[in-house]
């Protein structure tokens, strides 16, 4: 990813009113992860797992913060019992910033990543979360807020999928 | 030492701390012993801890009580290194480890009645505060050191098995209507509102 699409997709998640970022580092998206850490309107959260990325964003939202959840799109088979319960049973908004391995976009496809990218949506669909693909930078501060407007209205967590110039 | 006694010990002890439950025995027991709005009853295992920690995050001026099982830490072991990494100073878990998974009705054993100790493994994660209680005064004293203390704090339980729960009125409110009324509680607490609410 070039660094000023990092940027951009930064200051987007900032223009939506993000200040609460959990995260597992991964590959594709990782530079945004420096320009969260040196930026004050956001608290970045380190995690374990994404399942507690996911819980842990959860209870920073009851408690009156808009947060995200970076994560690989590993991350939505491996959170998707936190998605249920913390996201949809008890109907708190979260924004996935995932970065989608594995699509048809992905500029890093490889038979390690195609089984993976086959089923992402699938089981987004099925847990009942909205999504959607992003290739690249245009309109993204208003796709971000879009997502994060239509998260908060559903009470649910909302997915923006990143490939394309973004797994460059 | 059983569950129900040390939930009757803890509830006088509320104040404006928040607490996250996990799926068990507990979630009954706390609810029909406190009428609290700052309960948050997570009707699911597993979910407790990281609730808790978000909340204690986005409002480190509050206390948050984590009430938890060993079944549903046991699920959920990744929140161990990261409750000691962030170490929120306003965070308290606490466990109730009875060595079985009562849901089950076989009272089938956990990892606990073997060979594992949750409180070994916390300070293994790096807790500093991590501690096991066997009786009720041990209990109080912990609670209360714990409700008052500014370090994160990780109390084990051993407790007997018990069925009181199955005997105690369970919650008559959903998740949704329990969500709301401990936003509305948080919203009226911290004088600020909680932005995904919004205006209809």
């Amino acid at each position: 990813m070039e660094p000023q699409l990092a940027e951009q997709l930064v200051s987007s998640l900032k223009g939506a009113g993000i200040d609460f970022v959990t995260f597992l580092p991964e590959t594709r998206l990782s530079q945004i992860l420096p320009l969260i850490r040196d930026d004050p309107d956001i608290e970045l959260v380190p995690v374990s797992s994404e399942a507690e990325a996911v819980t842990i964003a959860a209870g920073a939202v009851l408690g009156g913060k808009q947060a995200a959840v970076y994560m690989e799109s590993t991350g939505i088979f491996v959170s998707s019992y936190s998605l249920l319960i913390a996201g949809k049973s008890l109907g708190v908004p979260i924004l996935l910033v995932v970065a989608f391995l594995g699509g048809f976009e992905d500029q890093r496809q490889s038979f390690l990543y195609a089984n993976i990218g086959k089923h992402s949506i699938p089981v987004l669909n099925g847990l009942g979360i909205e999504n959607r693909v992003i290739e690249d930078g245009a309109n993204l501060e208003s796709k971000v807020k879009e997502a994060v407007r239509t998260a908060n209205a559903q009470r649910s967590p909302i997915a923006l999928l990143f490939a394309g110039e973004f797994s460059s | 030492m059983i569950r129900y006694e040390c939930l009757e010990a803890l509830a006088p002890m509320i104040t404006d701390q928040l607490f996250t439950t996990s799926q068990s025995g507990q979630r009954i027991e706390w609810n029909h012993l406190t009428d609290h709005p700052g309960n948050l009853l997570v009707g699911n295992m597993g979910c407790a801890i990281g609730v808790g920690v978000g909340l204690a995050l986005a409002l480190p001026n509050r206390k948050v009580i984590a009430l938890e099982s060993d079944g549903s830490v046991l699920l959920s072991l990744f929140n161990l290194p990261t409750l000691a990494n962030l170490d929120p100073p306003n965070m308290t878990v606490i466990v109730f480890d009875n060595g079985v998974y009562s849901g089950t009705r076989i009272s089938y054993p956990t990892a606990t009645s073997g060979k594992t100790d949750l409180t070994l493994m916390a300070k293994g994660a790096g807790i500093q505060h991590a501690v096991t209680v066997s009786d009720l005064e041990e209990f109080k004293q912990e609670a209360t050191t714990a409700l008052n203390n500014d370090h994160a704090s990780f109390i084990v339980c051993k407790v007997d098995e018990t069925l009181v729960h199955r005997e105690t009125p369970r919650p008559t409110t959903d998740l949704a209507e329990n969500k709301y009324t401990f936003v509305r509680y948080l919203e009226r607490t911290e004088g600020k509102a909680i932005p995904f609410v919004g205006r209809g």
